[in-house]
């Protein structure tokens, strides 16, 4: 009797021991309280070495719960990520309204430039809806090119659901030729790895070693769009993807296809530096297709032998322009300064005109949106050119201006 | 000297025989002290809970990982109240294949299964206060089922729920039942269980002129042999609570589906396999409940045919119909419960 009592008081000293080592071995809790939310979370005991996403989402403003969602209080990775929006993506399209949503936020008005959300999800790059309906088109399953559905039914648009075409060939479309739009996920390989939704383009796609980047940037590099675009092409002939069997090894040859000519700045600039916002993230209608969205050309900033580029003077600090700069800090820009404009008046943040003596022909500076390049340059205008004003597709302007490679 | 409560509890001396741990299995014992680790336990954590349906699950987590100690706190309250019921079935399987529910312990043995079906009330209870997706399938169709029962159900649901789904009122609800409702209930029948035990004599145990083994031991002996017991359970309860801890999961969020997780808890799985055989109200309310009256009349089964010699041993002839009663009703629910776990579609 005696020796059972000392058995189990030791037995239990010992496992009182355990208790207290447990608890002096748990993780010392590390808090943020982001000001937006002012609900205090733990993510940082764990996640602390991590860097802050963008200068736009600081940590001490926003916290992690508010984008990621999660347990705040939990400290155990599984109960902690199980909530997660999106899984590691919040920018997923089927969560994005929650994560990146909101009026102040990605979700306003027009009006306020806030409308993010509306636009992208109604963006051809999202709902895909310009190469269902040219497929559907060219195997009698829609009597015109007109966008009738999308990945996901949206406004105007229908879903796409291949298992209910009659066409053997539009199935084969559906099984093998969905890998691009926002929300796929990508084929198999580093060249094809992104993310989806928002991340697709605005957060590095994961190292080579599967290792994550937790980054947003404005700051969009051509490779990144390539992990879509320039990879190979869709067949019509089999009904599927071909990846491009060239092995480039340099920037040139990198970053198109060896399927057409281009001119000096449509690969020593990123893509980004031309193609405005409206034209990647959509502007909010249904595009048939890429051509009605794309309006950018080379007589956007350079004008034609009959007019200059059209300019924009920043007048007030709030000014959208501004803000875009201050996302991705390339230029000092300053209110006064004078930028140049699309046709559709989206600001071209990026390009200055540089001051110069009245009645002479201006000129303009470039800022790469993605590398540090800065590149002046001068208008149609008092140049040799003799390009017919109403002739300015690319393919006029590659007559003269064409890379050989 | 008046007689403490405790003295009352602990007569000078008992017979050896029938304070063996192979005769009493120890439940008794271990049940009362269970309860007062978990009333202990409860306590404790009632400083931390907080009973709103946006808080409720927070709050449980906070008490788990940011609390110093809470997390051994919690698991130790929920491992001492499982453990409880499992002592308490344990327990009554001992009375029921020992024959001690006859006369004059026959009131006795209908308060201490009215102890059983109150502790599982009260674990379920407890069980709905973490309030996370853990718990909201069980919650959704535990409720809708008293909802099945003709005439009362609709107002019985009202009363039990406080509206037409689970929301803050139902929170507050089971709050209220756990901390005073059927604690105070499991209170008042348990002194008054265990002051019966001594009222009808202790133990069930023959005559004093049929017993074979006259040996008796002393109130100091029975007192440390309870002390070992504590030792060895508080034991169990700490390494449990280190190792296994008490399920958590997110908070149950307004309107989604509660498709998380699908079980009932533990000792309500049987009902839940029965639930798939068809009609709630006949499944899930009726077979239940009638298994419980099945266990009340116990007692009434048998009383002619066992004599007092046959008492304070295992398996007494007498009562053979009762054994084989009871343990087809046990045999069914193991067997439910398993059935339940396995990833069969029965």
């Amino acid at each position: 009797m005696r020796r059972g009592l000392i058995l189990a008081s030791l037995l239990l000293f010992v496992a009182t021991g355990f208790a207290v080592l447990k608890q002096s071995r748990s993780l010392t809790p590390v808090g943020n309280t982001p000001s937006l939310t002012g609900q205090v979370e733990y993510c940082l005991t764990c996640h602390a070495d991590l860097p802050v996403i963008s200068q736009s989402h600081p940590v001490e403003t926003f916290g992690c719960v508010l984008c990621h969602g999660g347990e705040p209080l939990a400290l155990t990775a599984d109960l902690a990520h199980s909530t997660l929006r999106g899984g590691g993506n919040p920018s997923d399209l089927t969560v994005v309204e929650a994560s990146c949503g909101g009026e102040k936020c990605h979700n306003g008005t027009p009006q306020v430039n806030r409308d993010h959300i509306q636009r992208v999800t109604t963006s051809l790059q999202a709902t895909y809806a310009g190469a269902i309906a040219q497929v559907r088109y060219a195997f009698g399953a829609q009597p015109d090119l007109t966008a009738q559905m999308g990945i996901f039914a949206i406004d105007g648009l229908s879903a796409f659901d291949p298992t209910a075409e009659a066409s053997p060939a539009i199935q084969s479309f559906g099984m093998n030729c969905l890998y691009c739009h926002l929300t796929a996920q990508p084929l198999v390989g580093d060249e094809y790895s992104r993310w989806s939704g928002c991340s697709a383009c605005h957060s590095p796609s994961p190292r080579e070693d599967g290792t994550l980047v937790h980054q947003l940037t404005t700051s969009v590099a051509y490779t990144q769009c390539d992990k879509c675009h320039n990879r190979g092409n869709y067949s019509l002939l089999d009904i599927k993807f071909h990846p491009r069997e060239d092995a480039p090894t340099d920037r040139l040859h990198d970053y198109y296809q060896p399927i057409a000519e281009f001119t000096r700045c449509e690969w020593t600039l990123d893509c980004i530096d031309c193609h405005t916002r409206q034209e990647a993230m959509g502007d909010g209608h249904i595009y048939n297709n890429k051509k009605e969205i794309q309006y950018i050309r080379c007589r956007t900033c350079h004008g034609t032998i009959e007019s200059l580029p059209l300019t924009y003077t920043i007048t007030d600090e709030n000014d959208l322009a501004l803000r875009l700069a201050f996302l991705n800090p390339k230029v000092d820009l300053k209110v006064g300064d004078t930028i140049l404009m699309t046709d559709k008046g989206e600001l071209l943040w990026n390009i200055r005109a540089l001051p110069g003596v009245e009645g002479t022909t201006p000129s303009y500076e470039l800022f790469s949106k993605a590398t540090d390049q800065r590149l002046t340059f001068s208008p149609v205008i008092g140049s040799t050119c003799q390009q017919k004003p109403d002739q300015q597709d690319a393919r006029d302007c590659h007559e003269c201006h064409a890379t050989q490679r | 000297m008046r007689p403490s409560f405790y003295d009352h509890l602990h007569p000078p001396t008992i017979p050896a025989a029938q304070a063996r741990l192979r005769f009493t299995l120890g439940a008794g014992g271990l049940a009362v002290f269970l309860t007062l680790v978990v009333g202990f336990t409860g306590i404790l954590v009632t400083f931390f809970y907080i009973p709103t349906p946006e808080l409720a699950a927070k709050s449980v987590q906070e008490l788990t990982f940011l609390v110093p100690f809470g997390w051994l706190m919690r698991n130790l309250h929920f491992w001492s109240a499982q453990l409880l019921i499992l002592v308490a079935i344990l327990h009554l399987l001992r009375v029921v294949f020992t024959g001690a529910y006859l006369p004059p312990r026959r009131l006795n043995y209908l308060l201490g299964l009215s102890l059983l079906v109150i502790c599982i009330f009260l674990d379920f209870t407890g069980y709905v206060l973490r309030w996370d997706e853990g718990v909201h399938w069980a919650l959704v169709a535990g409720t809708n089922l008293v909802r099945s029962i003709p005439l009362i159900g609709e107002g019985l649901y009202h009363a039990l729920v406080g509206g037409s789904q689970p929301g803050a009122a139902t929170l507050i609800r089971f709050y209220a039942w756990h901390l005073f409702g059927l604690m105070l209930i499991l209170m008042a029948v348990g002194i008054w269980h265990l002051f019966r035990v001594r009222r009808d004599g202790g133990i069930a145990v023959p005559p004093p002129e049929l017993r074979s083994d006259k040996e008796r031991i002393s109130r100091t002996e029975l007192s440390r042999r309870e002390g070992l017991a504590m030792l060895w359970a508080t034991f169990v309860l700490i390494i449990l609570a280190i190792l296994v801890p008490a399920p958590l999961a997110p908070a149950i969020q307004e309107g989604t589906a509660s498709a998380s997780e699908n079980l009932a808890p533990w000792f309500f799985l049987w009902v839940q396999q029965l639930l798939k055989l068809g009609d709630p109200f006949f499944f899930g309310v009726l077979i239940p409940l009638g298994a419980i009256l099945l266990l009340a009349l116990v007692p009434y089964f048998t009383p002619q045919r066992l004599s007092p010699a046959e008492l304070g041993r295992w398996f007494p002839h007498g009562g053979r119909n009762v054994q084989v009663l009871v343990a087809v009703i046990a045999g069914v629910i193991i067997l439910l419960t398993l059935l339940a776990l396995l990833p069969l579609h029965i």
